[in-house]
């Protein structure tokens, strides 16, 4: 028998070597596989699972009755994998879907040939059934992916107010801006699992979490009523040259805002190519000295203090001294005796100052304040100035009196229709609303909180600022003339101020404004138009007093208010 | 006229094969077991690795590797009925053939695939890769030279080394002119295997491994190693040097070993497998599939297998009184030992990346074939021992 000797031992140390380097594989594994594991698990996600946003279809804004004038409509972008697309197939590709989609062939056969690229956007907001069409021709590398487009219907229709999306699906202006989150939902996510050659990988688990869709948002707008209100302004700023113009319509006993009309306004179908300072909502935006249609605080201020009574009467000259300045009424007279209502009503400068030095600067300014002047109207309106008013302590010798009648300080169109309401709804301001409420997917409404009322005068001072307002519209000298509608009692006082502009470093041009309620006995609408720098003519009651007659006789027919006679029983 | 009683009656093949007291009941059940149980999981690995494949149907890889299996259980059955001594006088000329086809391989009738011109196409989509036939070959010459010890003495004569060592060079020459490094590293590590189990003197070793360091500096400083070869040993160095080019293989390699936990994704669940991340899954990478799928407890069952082939394999080795099937069986284990260390190895980041297949589990033809005859060696060997003691 042969023995090896030497040669076993060699077996066993191989038999010792081999059983090393296997428990030295053992201890690797424990330690990728165990101690390691989580690092590995999280790098094999990161390279497989692919998330992808699904997006949440964006909540319509509509008018009070639910006519959309924002809505979100199924759209389709078509994208290129050029990597994927056959290089025979590129010219076929170009031209198709040059004439489908109506893009240049040389941008999208540039595209095609970058074949590194994995995903490329040829375009965006297509018609599903287009891209239907286009996804039939089964293109290889050519894909359609679900998105969503904002469409405005009305085109200009409330544009300033409602606002725009932008290309990244945030609301850029107005309401769409202001109550962007509220608009836009909840975006879901998933996410599949991708192989290295870029497909789904085949028994993979997907996580989904659905998108919520944005609440509807529901505003206390008339489509009608601003479309009404939207014509007649555009008309008479083109007809009268001016710069812009805003129409307000509210509500007297909610604060509702029915319409909330800008000239020129924003057409939300191609607001790309609207400048940026055209973009906002001047109605709630734009500042300016509001002249006489002041008046009314002061007169507010001194009838509460008891000072002054409608029939109190004054000596009226046409020129006052008032610390370093005189200051004039619009025509020149001679000294007149006038009772405070023919004062207000034929808007005379001199006659507010005597009424208004009855009172100190303090009451003024309370009463400013108390009807909203210096602050938000607190209606959350997007893109809101809270205007300019100094405070009485800081009140040069002059300005006590020019701010009686409206210059000096800056105020919003939505601030000074936010007085006429107090006035009509017996002195009880209700801070102006846009919202009526929210709806969600099933289409419940979630009325908005009615706006907070706060009594700034009492019901007789509002019953007797009505009275003389009255006047204004119907007296033998009103300057309000132009604003009466047969049929029905109106209430309103003409503005003409000198308008500052930033331009000419002073006063250039005028602010002509209408503003008041009616019917006057028993006020339901209130209407303010106002007209920025017009050429031709500049008077609230020859310019602006015609658009508040033309949008509130087309408001009281279309809220179905009956006539009551357009005789006022007061003297 | 002879009696008829006389005369053994001759029994009928398959009653030799499988019947009572037969050759093939006396092999070596655990080693067998063994390799059946990685093949079933080199099976369910290739499944799983291959089915998603755009380019054959799910199934149609899987059903050429048990066509491959198949035939191989029978190489490995014929191989294990055949007397050692025949084996040994027939070297030479196993020998000779291997050769001749590593000859046939280098020149315009042999076929390029994955930058080795290593093939050789039978036609129907067959193919055969002569390099893996040359391992069992140079076992069996090896063994035949160095058994016989040099007169009084237990160690093999000088010439019959010289013979050896000039035989092995052919080998590994003509494999390196495909060029093979991997099947060249498996030539030469049987090459030194054979030699230490036939017990030359320490000098001899010395010799050859001073040899074999010599050699491996000549190659690399001579730049006789491919571009992509080199950047392997780099990458193996430094994973993160190019994490996208050479550094992938590795790091997806370990993500998807290291993803897969204790327990595993579970069979056809294995993301990063299913998602093609690792290169070369089916083969060089296979045991990825059972680290992501089956999890540790998975991986450390096949190496535990693995494990038990080469234990059984060298207690084979160390049973056998006969210096030839010792041989035989010792070279075996070092090719199996080699193959599955650098296998495994390279997919868990310990050791470069070089194109060998695992042993039994990987998908392959000739290599299959190639693996059964050498446990088909072992077995005849276990199975003449145990002959000889009964």
């Amino acid at each position: 028998m042969l023995r090896l000797g030497d040669p076993s031992r060699r077996i066993n140390v191989a038999l010792v070597v081999m059983a090393f380097v296997l428990s030295l594989f053992a201890g690797r594994l424990v330690q990728l596989q165990g101690l390691d594991s989580r690092s590995f698990q999280a790098k094999a996600a990161q390279q497989r699972v692919q998330p992808e946003t699904l997006p949440a279809r964006r909540g319509s804004i509509t008018d009070v009755n639910g006519h959309e004038l924002a809505l979100t409509s199924e759209a389709r972008e078509i994208y290129l994998d050029p990597h994927e697309v056959r290089v025979s197939q590129r010219d076929l590709i170009a031209t198709t879907l040059a004439a489908e989609l109506g893009r240049p062939k040389e941008e999208i056969a540039a595209k095609l040939a970058q074949a590194d690229k994995r995903y490329l956007v040829v375009a965006k907001d297509v018609d599903p059934l287009r891209a239907r069409k286009i996804m039939g021709l089964g293109f290889r590398g050519v894909g359609s992916k679900a998105t969503y487009r904002r469409l405005y219907p009305g085109g200009t229709l409330a544009g300033g107010l409602v606002g725009f999306v932008g290309d990244e699906g945030f609301g850029l202006e107005g309401l769409e801006q202001a109550y962007n989150k509220l608009l836009a939902g909840q975006d879901g996510q998933q996410s599949i699992e991708i192989g290295r050659d870029g497909q789904r990988i085949p028994m993979t688990r997907s996580t989904r979490v659905a998108p919520v869709p944005g609440r509807e948002l529901r505003l206390t707008i008339d489509r009608y009523i601003q479309w009404a209100a939207q014509q007649a302004i555009a008309k008479q700023v083109k007809a009268t040259g001016a710069r812009s113009g805003s129409v307000i319509v509210m509500d007297t006993r909610t604060g509702q805002i029915i319409a909330m009309a800008n000239a020129p306004e924003v057409d939300l179908r191609s607001w790309q190519k609207v400048t940026a300072e055209q973009r906002g909502n001047r109605a709630a935006a734009e500042v300016f000295e509001p002249g006489s249609t002041n008046k009314v605080i002061t007169a507010a201020a001194a009838l509460e203090a008891g000072v002054v009574a409608p029939g109190t009467i004054f000596r009226v000259p046409d020129n006052i001294q008032c610390a370093d300045r005189t200051l004039r009424d619009a025509h020149p007279h001679p000294p007149e005796q006038m009772t405070y209502a023919e004062i207000l009503g034929e808007s005379s400068n001199v006659g507010t100052i005597l009424a208004g030095q009855k009172i100190t600067n303090q009451r003024l300014y309370d009463m400013f304040r108390s009807f909203g002047f210096g602050a938000k109207s607190g209606g959350a309106l997007p893109g809101e100035e809270a205007g300019l008013l100094p405070k009485w302590q800081d009140w040069s010798g002059s300005q006590r009196c020019t701010i009686m009648y409206g210059q000096g300080i800056s105020v919003t169109a939505l601030q000074l229709a936010s007085v006429y309401q107090t006035i009509a709804n017996g002195g009880v301001r209700i801070a102006p609303s846009i919202v009526a409420g929210t709806t969600d997917q099933h289409d419940r409404l979630t009325p908005a909180a009615p706006g907070k009322p706060t009594r700034v005068i009492s019901a007789l001072t509002a019953r007797q600022l009505t009275a003389m307002l009255e006047g204004a519209v119907s007296g033998q000298d009103g300057t309000g003339n132009a604003a009466a509608i047969d049929g029905y009692r109106v209430a309103g006082k003409t503005g003409t101020a000198m308008r500052y502009d930033q331009k000419c470093a002073g006063y250039c041009g005028y602010t002509a404004t209408f503003v008041g309620f009616t019917p006057a006995e028993a006020p339901r609408l209130m209407a303010l138009a106002v007209i920025q720098d017009p050429k031709k003519d500049h008077y609230g009651g020859t310019i602006a007093a015609p658009v508040f007659k033309d949008v509130m006789t087309f408001a009281l027919k279309t809220k179905k208010i009956p006539p009551t006679g357009s005789t006022s029983v007061l003297p | 006229m002879i009696p008829v009683s006389a005369v053994p009656r001759r029994r009928s093949l398959a009653s030799r094969a499988v019947g009572e007291g037969s050759a093939l009941r006396r092999m070596d059940g655990i080693l067998l077991v063994a390799v059946a149980a990685l093949c079933v999981i080199g099976t369910m690995l290739v499944w799983s690795s291959t089915r998603t494949w755009a380019s054959v149907e799910p199934t149609g890889l899987v059903k050429k590797h048990v066509l491959n299996l198949g035939i191989g259980s029978a190489l490995l059955s014929a191989v294990a009925l055949v007397d050692p001594h025949r084996l040994r006088a027939y070297a030479p000329v196993v020998y000779a053939v291997a050769m001749l086809a590593l000859i046939v391989v280098v020149t315009p009738i042999g076929t390029t695939v994955n930058g080795s011109h290593s093939w050789i196409m039978l036609g129907g989509g067959f193919a055969m890769q002569p390099s893996e036939l040359a391992k069992p070959a140079l076992i069996l010459l090896l063994a035949m030279l160095l058994a016989e010890p040099a007169e009084g003495t237990d160690r093999p004569k000088t010439l019959d080394i010289m013979f050896g060592l000039a035989a092995a060079g052919l080998a590994m020459a003509l494999v390196m002119l495909q060029p093979d490094l991997g099947t060249t590293m498996v030539l030469s590590v049987i090459t030194g295997g054979v030699l230490i189990f036939s017990g030359v003197r320490k000098r001899w070793i010395g010799l050859v491994l001073a040899a074999a360091v010599i050699g491996a500096g000549l190659v690399w400083s001579l730049g006789l190693l491919q571009p992509y070869q080199v950047a392997r040993f780099t990458a193996f160095l430094n994973p993160a040097s190019d994490p996208r080019g050479v550094g992938y293989n590795s790091t997806q390699a370990l993500i998807a070993i290291g993803s897969g936990e204790v327990y595993g994704k579970g069979l056809f669940h294995g993301g990063q497998t299913t998602g093609r991340f690792v290169p070369e899954q089916h083969t060089d990478f296979i045991f990825t599939v059972a680290g992501e799928e089956f999890g540790f407890l998975g991986a450390a069952t096949v190496i535990a297998l693995l494990g038990v082939v080469l234990l059984r394999g060298l207690r084979i080795a160390r049973a056998c009184e006969d210096r030839f099937g010792a041989l035989v069986a010792g070279g075996v284990v070092c090719w199996f030992a080699f193959q599955m260390f650098i296998n495994v190895g390279m997919t868990i980041g310990i050791m470069p990346i070089t194109g060998l297949p695992l042993p039994f589990v990987s998908y392959g033809g000739t290599a299959t074939f190639a693996n059964m005859i050498g446990i088909g060696f072992l077995q005849a060997i276990h199975i003449r021992e145990r002959s000889y003691m009964g």
